[in-house]
C-alpha cells in the first residue's frame, strides 16, 4: 500500500513511517502544509494519515482539497484535541477514521488496515493467515474452513493480533485497543488475561499456536 | 446585606416613599387647615354676635323699645350684673323642628340704671357647613395634585432609571462565552455613564481572562498530547526493537501505563472545562434505558461482573447524548471499581431517579468530598479521581441532584433526575 503521512512532528512522523514500512507499505512523508499539498497533487495514495493540527496550515483544508480532487484515498485524521467538533468535522468532510494523540502505533496500524479493507484500493474483506481466515464483514474467523466460536472481544482481539502480526503487544496496548477509555478502570489486567487465554485456548485446540508470550508480560502473534 | 430580606423594586420603593410622605403631609395639613378655619369662623361669629349686641345696647340706650327675636336675640332685665360668657348650646328650633347648634353670647350691661342681660345667638350650622366645604374642596384639590404628581413622578423616575433597568437586563443576558462585548444604553446622567464604563471595563476584563484561560486549557491539553504521542510512538518502536530484556520491557510497559493515565487525566480535565464552558449544546432526547443497557453490556464484557438493571418505565431526558453516556459510564465504572469482589451491581432507574448500588464494607468516610476533583477514598492508583467530579458537573448542568448514602452494607449513588 502507498501511504502518505502528514505530521509536523518529525520524531512522530519517523516512528509512524518506520512502523508501517515494516508491514511492507510504501510510506511517504510530509512535514508541512505546502509539502502535503504538493504531494497530494502530484501522486496517488491509497491512504493519507493526516495531522489536522499542523502549524503551517489546517489539515482540514488538505482534506477538503483531497476530496475535491475526487481521489479515492482513504483518510485517517490524527488530532491532539479531544474535541468532538473536530471529530465530527473531520468525518463530515469524508475522513474515514479519527485517532487522538497519544495513540499506539499498533492501534493506528489496525485502523489503517480497517480503512484499507473498506476502501476500493485492493482492499479485501478477507484476511488470511496460514490456516486462519477472517471474514471482516461477517465478523467471523475460520480455522481450516471451520468457523470458530468466538466472543465479540475474542474476535476483536484475534483481528488486532493478526493485523499487528510479528509485533510485540503489551497488555496496555491490547487493553486500550479493546476497551478504549475503560482500560484504566481497574488496577490489574486480569480481564485482559482472561480474554487472551480464552482466545489462545481456542486457537491452540485447533492447532494454531500463534499467540506467543513476549518478555513475560507481553504478547506476539507469530508463526515460528 | 441581609439576603433573606424581602427585595422590593426600585420604582415601587420610590412610589411607596412618595405615597407615605404625601399621606402624612395630607393628613397633617388637613388637620391644621381644619383648626385654622374653625378658629377663623369662630372669630367671625363672635364678632358678629358682639356687633349685634352693641347695636342692641345702643338701641336700648336710645330708649327704643327692646327688640326681641328668640332664639336669636333675647333681652331681659336682671337684678344684678353677671359674668359675660360665650358658649355653644343646643336649642330647639321650631322652624326646623329639631334641636340646633347655636353659639350664644350672654352679656350683662347697665343701661339707664337698668340691668340688662342680653343674649345673642346665631346658628353654627352655616359655619360648620362652610368648614366642611372648605376641607372637602381642599382635600379634592390636594388629592388631584397628589395623583397627578404621583403618576408624573412615577413616569419621570421610570424614564430616569430606564438606562439602569435596560443595562441590568443586558447584564443578566451577559454570557462569558458570547463572542460580542456587552452593549449598554448610553445615559446623560453622570453616575449611570460612570457605571456603564465600569461594567464595560469589568466585563471586558472577565471576558478576556476567560478567553485566556480557555486558550490556556486548550493549549495545555493540545501541547501535552503531542509530546505524549512521540513518547508513546518511541516506546512502541523500542518494544519492537532488538535486545530488550524482560525487566526493561516491564518498565516500558509501565511507562505506557502512565502515558495512558496522563491521557485520561487530560481528557477528563478537558471534558470538565468543556462542561463548565457550556460547550455541549446538542440537546436531544436521550433514552436512558437504552444507554444504560448498552453500557452495561459493554462493561460486562470487560469484567466478570453481574450488573442488573431494574427499570419500571422508559426514561427519556433532554440532554447532550455524549454527556448522558459519560454520566452513566462514570457511575457504573465507579461502582465496579469500589465493589466488593464477586458481588452484583444493581442499577435502578425510575422516572425521577437513577441509582447505582454496589456492595461495600463501610460507608465512605467523607461523603461531602466525594464529588470533588481528585478526592480519592482508596488509593486506586489508576483512578484519575475525576469520574464523580464529572458526574457532579453534568448534574449541575442539567439541574439533577446527585447524592450518596450507605445502607445495608451497600453504597448508593442516587441521581435525582429532573425530567424535561
Amino acid at each position: 500500500m502507498k501511504i502518505l503521512i502528514v505530521e509536523d512532528e518529525i520524531a512522530l512522523l519517523q516512528s509512524i513511517s518506520n512502523y508501517l514500512e515494516k508491514d511492507g507499505n510504501v510510506c511517504e512523508t510530509a512535514s508541512s502544509y505546502t509539502d502535503a499539498l504538493y504531494k497530494i497533487d502530484l501522486y496517488e495514495y491509497d491512504l493519507l494519515v493526516l495531522d489536522i493540527n499542523l502549524i503551517t496550515g489546517s489539515g482540514l483544508d488538505i482534506l477538503q482539497l483531497l476530496k475535491k480532487g475526487k481521489k479515492e484515498t482513504g483518510t485517517i485524521i490524527i488530532s491532539a484535541n479531544n474535541s468532538l467538533d473536530d471529530k465530527l468535522k473531520g468525518l463530515d468532510l469524508g475522513a474515514d477514521d479519527y485517532i487522538t494523540k497519544p495513540f499506539h502505533l499498533a492501534e493506528l496500524n489496525s485502523r489503517i488496515k480497517a480503512v484499507l479493507r473498506r476502501g476500493k484500493f485492493g482492499g479485501t474483506e478477507r484476511i488470511e493467515f496460514n490456516e486462519i481466515s477472517i471474514d471482516t464483514r461477517a465478523k467471523t474467523a475460520y480455522i481450516a474452513e471451520n468457523a470458530m466460536a468466538l466472543t465479540r472481544k475474542e474476535y476483536d482481539l484475534l483481528l488486532f493480533f493478526i493485523t499487528n502480526k510479528g509485533r510485540v503487544l503489551s497488555k496496555e496496548i491490547i487493553a486500550e485497543h479493546l476497551w478504549g477509555d475503560h482500560s484504566d478502570m481497574v488496577d490489574n489486567y486480569d480481564f485482559i488475561y482472561v480474554h487472551i487465554n480464552n482466545l489462545r485456548k481456542k486457537l491452540t485446540d485447533a492447532g494454531a499456536k500463534y499467540i506467543k508470550t513476549a518478555y513475560g508480560s507481553g504478547y506476539k502473534f507469530i508463526d515460528e | 446585606m441581609n439576603n433573606k430580606a424581602k427585595k422590593i423594586g426600585l420604582l415601587r420603593k420610590t412610589s411607596k416613599t412618595f405615597l407615605s410622605i404625601s399621606l402624612v403631609l395630607m393628613l397633617f395639613s388637613t388637620i391644621v387647615l381644619y383648626f385654622y378655619v374653625r378658629t377663623l369662623l369662630q372669630g367671625e361669629i363672635e364678632e358678629e354676635l358682639r356687633s349685634t349686641e352693641a347695636r342692641i345696647e345702643s338701641s336700648i340706650s336710645n330708649n327704643n323699645p327692646v327688640y326681641q327675636l328668640p332664639p336669636m336675640v333675647e333681652v331681659t332685665t336682671v337684678p344684678k350684673i353677671g359674668k359675660e360668657h360665650l358658649k355653644d348650646t343646643l336649642i330647639f328650633d321650631p322652624s326646623q323642628n329639631e334641636m340646633e347648634d347655636f353659639r350664644e353670647l350672654i352679656t350683662y350691661s347697665k343701661i339707664n340704671n337698668q340691668n340688662y342681660r342680653i343674649t345673642v345667638r346665631t346658628l353654627i350650622v352655616e359655619s360648620e357647613d362652610i368648614l366642611i366645604a372648605v376641607i372637602i374642596s381642599y382635600l379634592i384639590v390636594l388629592l388631584s395634585i397628589f395623583i397627578f404628581l404621583f403618576y408624573f413622578n412615577k413616569s419621570r423616575t421610570q424614564k430616569l432609571w430606564n438606562p439602569f433597568f435596560k443595562n441590568l437586563e443586558q447584564m443578566k443576558l451577559f454570557s462569558l462565552s458570547s463572542e460580542t462585548p456587552i452593549s449598554l444604553l448610553e445615559s446623560d446622567i453622570l453616575e449611570f455613564s460612570e457605571l456603564n464604563t465600569e461594567i464595560t471595563t469589568l466585563t471586558e476584563k472577565v471576558r478576556s481572562d476567560y478567553k485566556n484561560l480557555k486558550q490556556f486549557t486548550e493549549n495545555v491539553s493540545h501541547e501535552l498530547q503531542t509530546p505524549l504521542a512521540i513518547i508513546q510512538a518511541k516506546i512502541d518502536t523500542l518494544i519492537n526493537g532488538e535486545g530488550l530484556n524482560d525487566l526493561q520491557f516491564e518498565q516500558l510497559s509501565s511507562i505506557q501505563n502512565d502515558i495512558q493515565r496522563l491521557k485520561q487525566l487530560n481528557k477528563r480535565l478537558a471534558l470538565l472545562s468543556k462542561i463548565e464552558n457550556d460547550q455541549f449544546q446538542n440537546l436531544s432526547a436521550c433514552n436512558l434505558n437504552g444507554i444504560l443497557e448498552y453500557r452495561i453490556e459493554n462493561l460486562s464484557d470487560l469484567y466478570a461482573i453481574d450488573i442488573r438493571l431494574k427499570s419500571e418505565n422508559e426514561v427519556t431526558l433532554t440532554m447532550d447524548a455524549y454527556l448522558a453516556e459519560v454520566l452513566c459510564d462514570n457511575l457504573l465504572s465507579n461502582a465496579i471499581k469500589h465493589s466488593s469482589p464477586n458481588t452484583p451491581i444493581t442499577v435502578i432507574l425510575d422516572k425521577n431517579s437513577l441509582t447505582v448500588i454496589n456492595s461495600g464494607t463501610k460507608a465512605v468516610l467523607k461523603p461531602e468530598l466525594l464529588f470533588q476533583r481528585f478526592y480519592k477514598e482508596s488509593d486506586h492508583t489508576k483512578s484519575t479521581g475525576l469520574g464523580l467530579a464529572i458526574v457532579k458537573k453534568i448534574c449541575d448542568l442539567y439541574g439533577f441532584h446527585p447524592s450518596y448514602y450507605f445502607q445495608n452494607n451497600e453504597h448508593h449513588f442516587k441521581i435525582k433526575l429532573k425530567n424535561a
